[in-house]
């Protein structure tokens, strides 16, 4: 029994992590921008699959590779911002089917041109082998990224509450009137914005990537969970995203080791979800505030 | 007693203190006969010329058929459903099980896929209450995606992404070409079913309290309108419609796979069929319907495999190019009355 905790509360702490690197994005885009990036997905699988280009097509090592892919994943996103989000703010309903059909056309290229066959590999690995914690073996690449995924989330929380700008964008998240009437530059905010919420996601995608599937269609996978996270959480609280990280973890945690069904795990956190808003219908924490 | 009052241009039915109109005027029916017409002989035309452009009408037919009760639950709701699939699955799945566990046909597992879809509705209601605009479109969004993996869990049942075979056919003449035929006129005369139910709904009352809860749910419930009665009625009543398509596709094919209709890759068609169209006009579903399957299958047959990429960028431009759809272009040149549009709330 004391066993079983054990490993379930590991795994927990790590699936959680990552799952806060993987949501972090997505809920502070909730938060500030107050819309829902639909088309989240497709910076998951630009980030490997970009990279790979550079490194299979232009011959160009790894590092290189890297700054490649995330250049360009910085002007694909001002693109999406500037070409779709400013343009369409007041009609959600096309800017969510927009955003959605954006991830697809991705994910359709990407399929097109590198089939799962193809063999899609980056080596981003940082440690190699895994570490024993009583019962539970855990691969030392997953314990880093949950390591960083806990530092870039201090890092984001320092930078919001510490920096002025910063401020400003947690001002924006309250009220976009005020924030403007006070004279910040809104715009370039939520241009930051979208440029900020890439970090989280490509320091995590190339953290997991080594180890778990890539494939054409894994960011659907990774934007069920920020989904289900943003929700819980209180779409756009950070505050609340750290919990529901956790809480969704330790779900998946719990159904894995203890019911012994690791099939049930996006299941049963759907369940979580929809149990948690009959009785708070705002999530975890209120949305109306980034922090 | 009933008494009947004719009139130039219209024929007045009372009965006990209530009152029926049908209107006979020319003007009224001429585009609806054209456009009736132009639908039924279009199938009749392809028998001969071409029968691989039945199952397009098919298609077309069904995407409609998908997108008008999916109208009428956005406006009944005051909420974007962004996954009506599932209730596809729910009433597929029901009659594909039912199909192949008793050997049933598709009249006797009509019901069960019907009353399948409406309990899932039913017990999924409560979130057309309790979650509010984007949260509803969320956890709309995940329900086809989490059905899809329960359909992978007991693959057992479900058959994975194989699907399940020897679900006896809608339709066996013994002659293939008019087994299409067949199948083309039931799709449309369920398609034109929900179109003229939808229709008659919005036009009535409780269309015009459905477009007051679209329009502000506060006011709503200020004048006095059952708002949860009304949004609980939309989202059941709209989702078993759908249901009864997942029905027509197990019986229609004889396999069904939730691989293909549960992703998000259905899913958006649907959507696009509503936006397209006209933003939830219910004769624009029609016009989106057709437009959309006619043009994954001509892309399918003149460009290949790059059709996918193709099909997702012609139709992200055009949803950014025709902000007001298909039926929205027509709407400009001849605007009529007052039509509520669906919106997403934040």
């Amino acid at each position: 029994m004391r066993e079983t905790l054990q490993v379930v509360l590991i795994y927990a702490f790590v699936l959680g992590s990552i799952y806060l690197l993987i949501s972090l994005g997505f809920s502070i885009i909730c938060g500030v921008l107050r819309i829902f990036h639909l088309g989240y997905a497709y910076l998951f699988t630009l980030t490997v699959y970009l990279a790979w280009m550079f490194m299979k097509e232009l011959g160009f090592g790894l590092i290189p590779a890297l700054l490649g892919m995330v250049v360009i994943q910085f002007v694909i996103s001002y693109i999406i911002y500037k070409g779709i989000i400013m343009k369409f703010v007041a009609q959600e309903e096309i800017i969510l089917t927009g955003l959605l059909l954006v991830s697809i056309v991705v994910e359709q290229a990407v399929n097109y041109r590198y089939p799962i066959q193809a063999g899609v590999f980056i080596n981003t690995t940082l440690i190699e082998g895994s570490t024993e914690f009583g019962t539970a073996v855990i691969s030392n690449q997953l314990l880093a990224a949950a390591a960083i995924a806990i530092l870039l989330t201090v890092l984001f929380i320092l930078f919001f509450l510490k920096t002025r700008i910063g401020l400003a964008i947690r001002a924006l998240s309250q009220d976009i009137y005020s924030s403007r009437l006070i004279g910040i530059h809104v715009e370039a905010l939520y241009t930051l914005t979208m440029f900020l919420i890439l970090i989280p996601v490509i320091i995590g995608t190339l953290m997991v990537a080594p180890v778990w599937a890539v494939d054409p269609t894994m960011g659907s996978l990774y934007m069920t969970t920020a989904i289900l996270v943003a929700i819980l959480g209180g779409l756009g609280n950070i505050k609340g995203t750290i919990i529901a990280s956790f809480l969704i973890g330790f779900t998946h945690s719990f159904v894995s080791f203890v019911l012994g069904e690791p099939r049930f795990m996006n299941f049963s956190a759907l369940l979580l979800v929809m149990i948690i808003l009959m009785v708070r219908p705002q999530g975890i924490a209120k949305s109306e505030a980034l922090w | 007693m009933v008494d009947t009052e004719i009139r130039r241009d219209r024929i007045i039915i009372r009965y006990k203190g209530k009152k029926w109109d049908w209107i006979l005027e020319p003007r009224y029916w001429r585009n609806t006969l054209i456009w009736s017409a132009f639908l039924i002989l279009f199938p009749i035309i392809s028998y001969f010329v071409s029968p691989i452009l039945l199952n397009t009408v098919i298609s077309a037919n069904l995407y409609a058929a998908i997108a008008i009760p999916l109208a009428l639950m956005t406006l009944g709701t005051g909420r974007m459903n962004f996954g009506p699939n599932f209730f596809i699955g729910v009433g597929g799945y029901t009659a594909a099980l039912l199909s192949i566990a008793y050997g049933w046909g598709p009249l006797a597992t009509f019901p069960l896929a019907v009353i399948a879809s409406l309990v899932s509705a039913l017990l999924f209601s409560p979130l057309v209450i309790v979650a509010r605009g984007l949260y509803y479109v969320l956890l709309t969004l995940l329900l086809p995606l989490v059905f899809l993996e329960i359909t992978f869990i007991y693959t057992d049942t479900f058959k994975g992404d194989v699907g399940l075979a020897g679900i006896k056919t809608l339709v066996s003449t013994g002659m293939v070409k008019l087994n299409f035929l067949i199948a083309a006129f039931i799709s449309m005369g369920i398609m034109l079913l929900y179109l003229w139910v939808v229709n008659k709904v919005i036009k009535s009352r409780y269309g015009l309290i459905m477009a007051a809860i679209n329009d502000g749910e506060e006011v709503a419930h200020g004048i006095g309108v059952n708002i949860n009665k009304v949004k609980i009625l939309a989202f059941v009543f709209a989702s078993g419609m759908i249901g009864v398509i997942g029905w027509f596709y197990a019986h229609y094919f004889g396999t069904f796979a939730g691989i293909t209709y549960l992703p998000l890759s259905f899913m958006i068609k649907i959507l696009l069929v509503i936006f397209i169209g006209g933003r939830a006009q219910v004769f624009g579903c029609v016009a989106g319907g057709y437009f959309i399957a006619f043009l994954e299958m001509i892309l399918i047959v003149t460009i290949g495999p790059i059709q996918p990429v193709l099909f997702a960028v012609i139709l992200t431009v055009l949803l950014f190019a025709l902000p007001e759809g298909l039926f929205g272009l027509y709407r400009k040149r001849r605007y009529r009355e007052y039509m509520p549009t669906l919106h997403v709330r934040r």
